[in-house]
């Protein structure tokens, strides 16, 4: 799903971001990416997500290399990948319901459908009852998990997190692993930035760890001969 | 698995039902953009009042210029040749030249009168009676009066030159050079309304851009959240471009109504005016043609306005 061949990502000013990372996501994996603020958890999850390009080295998503791709594919691309933001990034003139379509609208979806599968993502994080509500009527944690049901109401392939617990308390942060987690579990490949440690101990999963844009660790070739990836 | 490949999995919708999502995306958008321009009635007032005051004064000289023009137009029906003929011509031959005369395309009518009409006529007139009778001969020359058939001056100057080189006629003298005035200036002043019809065109152009411009800003988030979901260019230009001609319309609309306003408040003492002058002409007013060019062409002018804003600063914002 994802492969990174040394990619280094160098921003305007000399600050390398990324240092020759390589790494590779199999289908339907879940991982984590840890490190301090900084890392360069957030500059990976944006090359993947097609808002940076690498300076050197390759990306690809699903073969295609993404140092080369034309801007006016990039919103194809990005149909398949549902993104979470730690600020979730609500649109707050519209009511959730909007909010979670949004997506599908996009798509080119017809009204019933866009109904049908808004309230289904909205009843999977529990808020189906506030589809009419205004976002800034909701508190944090039901922010981000409308924030979620617009990443997934279109059922991407990809899942992007990038720090989707860090205004949360422990509760909240957990249930809202909990969903990522079923996600997981359904076949879509997930992929957490988080220095949410204790709450990453509590979870199985592989991890990728940056430091200063190295990679210092990584489990995910590991776990892929354990569970046998996710190759079809 | 490629991307596109998914799609499969995905039970993406037939092409039929994308056209009808896509046209009732459309009409979603379009009524998105009225709700959005009418949650904030000060900006869409100021902004569709401007456009209006400024169309409506290329609105009001045409409008003005039309009227000119038809009144114009009642001279012109009025507009004589008199041809003066040689003294020596005799009365049958005038005669003779009158019917040759009348007879040619661009000739409504004529009239012939003699010298000796003529003469009678300035004795009884002029007051020079009896100085006329010690004159031994008459120095009054057959006059042919004619009518041209067309209004349109080039046409009448041709008939004027074409006479003037007959033979028989010693001076022919259109009587219309005043109005030869009146068209020039006419012309001058239809020359102006096209030029500020552009300049003023331009302006709505700018206000119009100005204001799409200032809502790209407003929306600065919303634009980087859809263009991270998935949105192409074109789905987020759309509720600016109608914006923009709803901003048209309804400019559009308001300086029609100025115009006719105006038109209101002077057609009291124009009725006098008209009265005054034992005139019969009735005052125009914006036709349903007229009104139908305003609205399209000011609906365009916020369509090519937005169009500008939108082209100019969307492309520059992406997620970063």
């Amino acid at each position: 799903m994802i492969e990174f061949h040394n990619v280094t990502k160098r921003y305007e000013g000399g600050f390398e971001a990324l240092s020759n990372v390589s790494l590779q996501l199999t289908d339907g994996q879940m991982a984590f990416i840890t490190g301090h603020s900084g890392a360069g958890k957030s500059t990976l999850l944006k090359i993947i997500a097609l808002i940076e390009k690498p300076t050197r080295g390759q990306a690809l998503l699903n073969r295609i290399n993404l140092n080369t791709l034309s801007r006016h594919r990039v919103p194809y691309i990005r149909r398949n990948i549902g993104i979470i933001f730690q600020d979730h990034q609500l649109l707050f003139d519209r009511p959730v319901f909007d909010n979670v379509a949004l997506p599908l609208s996009i798509q080119g979806y017809r009204p019933q459908e866009i109904a049908k599968r808004t309230r289904a993502a909205l009843d999977k994080v529990g808020l189906l009852h506030k589809e009419k509500s205004m976002p800034i009527t909701l508190s944090g944690g039901e922010q981000q998990r409308v924030g979620i049901a617009r990443a997934v109401v279109h059922k991407p392939m990809l899942l992007l997190a990038d720090e989707p617990t860090g205004n949360l308390d422990p509760a909240l942060s957990r249930e809202i692993m909990k969903i990522f987690v079923e996600f997981n579990q359904v076949g879509v490949t997930v992929l957490v930035a988080s220095h949410d440690l204790d709450l990453i101990d509590e979870l199985d999963k592989p991890r990728i760890t940056l430091n200063r844009g190295q990679l210092i660790l990584n489990d995910l070739d590991q776990s892929q001969e354990e569970d046998g990836g996710g190759w079809q | 698995m490629a991307v596109a490949g998914s799609n499969k999995r995905r039970r993406t919708p037939a092409a039929s039902n994308r056209i009808s999502a896509y046209l009732l995306h459309h009409l979603q958008t379009m009524m998105f953009s009225l709700r959005k321009i009418y949650a904030a009635p000060a900006t869409t007032i100021m902004t569709v009042a401007v456009i209006g005051i400024t169309l409506s004064l290329p609105g009001g000289f045409y409008l003005f210029l039309k009227n000119i023009d038809a009144m114009s137009g009642d001279f012109r029906s009025s507009s004589q040749i008199s041809l003066y003929l040689d003294l020596k011509t005799s009365e049958k031959q005038a005669q003779a030249l009158e019917k040759q005369i009348a007879k040619m395309e661009q000739v409504i009518s004529t009239r012939f009168i003699s010298r000796e009409l003529s003469l009678e006529e300035f004795r009884q007139n002029s007051g020079f009676g009896k100085s006329i009778d010690t004159l031994s001969t008459n120095p009054l020359p057959h006059t042919i009066i004619v009518e041209p058939g067309q209004a349109d001056t080039f046409a009448v100057r041709n008939l004027l030159n074409s006479l003037q080189a007959m033979p028989e006629v010693e001076i022919a003298k259109l009587d219309t050079e005043w109005l030869e005035r009146l068209y020039t200036i006419i012309e001058i002043a239809k020359r102006s309304v096209a030029i500020i019809t552009i300049l003023f065109a331009c302006a709505v152009l700018l206000i119009i851009g100005n204001t799409i411009r200032l809502d790209i800003q407003n929306r600065y988030q919303e634009i980087i959240v859809t263009k991270l979901i998935g949105a192409t260019n074109a789905f987020i230009r759309r509720p600016f471009l109608y914006s923009g001609i709803w901003y048209g319309l309804l400019g559009g609309i308001i300086s029609w109504l100025i115009v006719e306003i105006g038109y209101l408040a002077i057609s009291g003492p124009l009725e006098r005016l008209n009265l005054l002058y034992k005139s019969d002409m009735n005052l125009i007013t914006f036709s349903f043609h007229d009104f139908i060019v305003l609205i399209t062409s000011s609906t365009l002018l916020g369509l090519a306005g937005s169009w500008i804003a939108v082209a100019r600063h969307l492309n520059q914002i992406e997620p970063s």
